[in-house]
């Protein structure tokens, strides 16, 4: 008796606790503030659940067609690259602001199986910015975005990127002599979409395989294989990807000076 | 003219069907990964030496979507690069170390149970 009293008092004090955050505004929603690792954990993993649950009786038709996938291309080109980038090409600006930043389909594809990649156009996903794609296109259509996903990690970025038009950049602000900070430039990855494409400690995300992990990042002597790691190179290789090695699969994502030396500080601390 | 042919398919990645690949023999992977010094540039799971950080560390290599940010990985990709880093890549610093076919092929073997 005294045991379910002792539960009963719990589960009010911590129903109540819920409410006095919602109520008093606590909880911090800006896109800006990035999801606990608890959270973010709960968040995905009830979403690959009900994803996977909700595709399983889906009957897949065959997809190994160059003329499905390349309908699917166009649908891509169109649809999804503004807020997915594509191998070398940066998302829009908006979609870099987003919480939670919207995937690199080139790793879902991999991760994912085809229906359940159906399902997710189709019906989108709750909270995440994620459309529906139902009352927009035919189910055909949206198989052969499927399709052309399928396709996309084999994808060699140069050959995606001599595919499409030179990317506008945007200039950045005047340059200012602000000293690096790194903690400015853990929010600054949240905001350039980095985690969509590599494992940042610190940064709560998915853990995505696109790009190497940059854990111990500080130590590494070379970035890309090609340029010596060192603050200011890392701060331009962070800015402009494509100039410094042309045809790579990271895209230039319009990132400020600023920016770049606070991400630089920021990396420098993970050794 | 056909050489160029061959190369200009093997630089665009994926080129229509290939031979199969013998399977590699991933335990003999992992000796060869020593034995041809990959761990004094690159930290591999369970391969002993000194870990090196000159490129990524190759952790979960088996799920990451490009090789060298430039070739898609498969396994065929990944012993192309393993042979001839700079066909693909011309300024990286990744040395060709002469690994033949089969040698490539074990150490693919290996690098793709790192998950």
């Amino acid at each position: 008796m005294k045991t379910l009293i002792t539960l009963a008092a719990l589960t009010a004090t911590a129903v109540a606790a819920g409410l006095v955050t919602v109520y008093a505004g606590l909880y911090d929603i800006s896109a800006t503030d990035q999801h606990l690792a608890p959270t973010y954990w709960i968040l995905d993993m009830g979403m690959r659940k009900s994803v996977k649950r909700r595709a399983a009786g889906i009957t897949v038709p065959p997809l190994r067609d160059a003329q499905v996938a390349s309908r699917g291309e166009a649908h891509f080109r169109e649809h999804c690259v503004q807020c997915h980038g594509a191998p070398g090409v940066s998302p829009a600006p908006f979609a870099l602001g987003m919480t939670p930043v919207p995937a690199n389909l080139a790793y879902t594809a991999r991760e994912w199986k085809p229906a359940e990649l159906f399902w997710v156009i189709k019906y989108g996903i709750k909270m995440t910015g994620m459309p529906a794609w139902e009352f927009r296109l035919a189910d055909d259509e949206i198989w052969a975005i499927a399709a052309f996903l399928e396709e996309l990690p084999r994808i060699p970025p140069r050959r995606y990127l001599a595919m499409t038009a030179p990317e506008h950049r945007p200039e950045g602000p005047v340059p200012d002599q602000t000293p690096p900070d790194a903690e400015r430039g853990r929010t600054a990855i949240g905001q350039y979409a980095c985690a969509t494409c590599h494992r940042i400690p610190g940064i709560v995300g998915p853990n995505a395989e696109v790009g190497p992990p940059l854990e111990g990042i500080a130590g590494r002597s070379m970035l890309a294989g090609v340029l010596p790691n060192s603050p200011r190179n890392m701060a331009r290789w962070i800015r402009e990807p494509q100039t410094v090695n042309p045809g790579n699969g990271m895209p230039d994502l319009g990132v400020t000076e600023r920016d770049a030396r606070d991400i630089a500080a920021y990396l420098a601390t993970l050794k | 003219m056909t050489r160029f042919l061959v190369l200009s398919c093997l630089a665009l990645g994926a080129c229509g069907p290939e031979p199969p690949l013998r399977e590699g023999d991933a335990e003999r992977g992992r000796l060869l990964l020593r034995q041809y010094g990959c761990v004094s540039c690159h930290r591999i799971h369970g391969v002993a030496g000194k870990p090196g950080d000159v490129g990524p560390p190759l952790d979960g290599i088996a799920r990451r979507v490009y090789l060298a940010g430039v070739l898609p990985n498969t396994p065929e990709n990944m012993a192309r690069w393993i042979r001839n880093p700079q066909e693909y890549e011309p300024r990286t610093v990744m040395p060709d170390m002469q690994v033949g076919e089969d040698q490539a092929r074990d150490m693919v073997a290996y690098l793709y149970t790192l998950k």
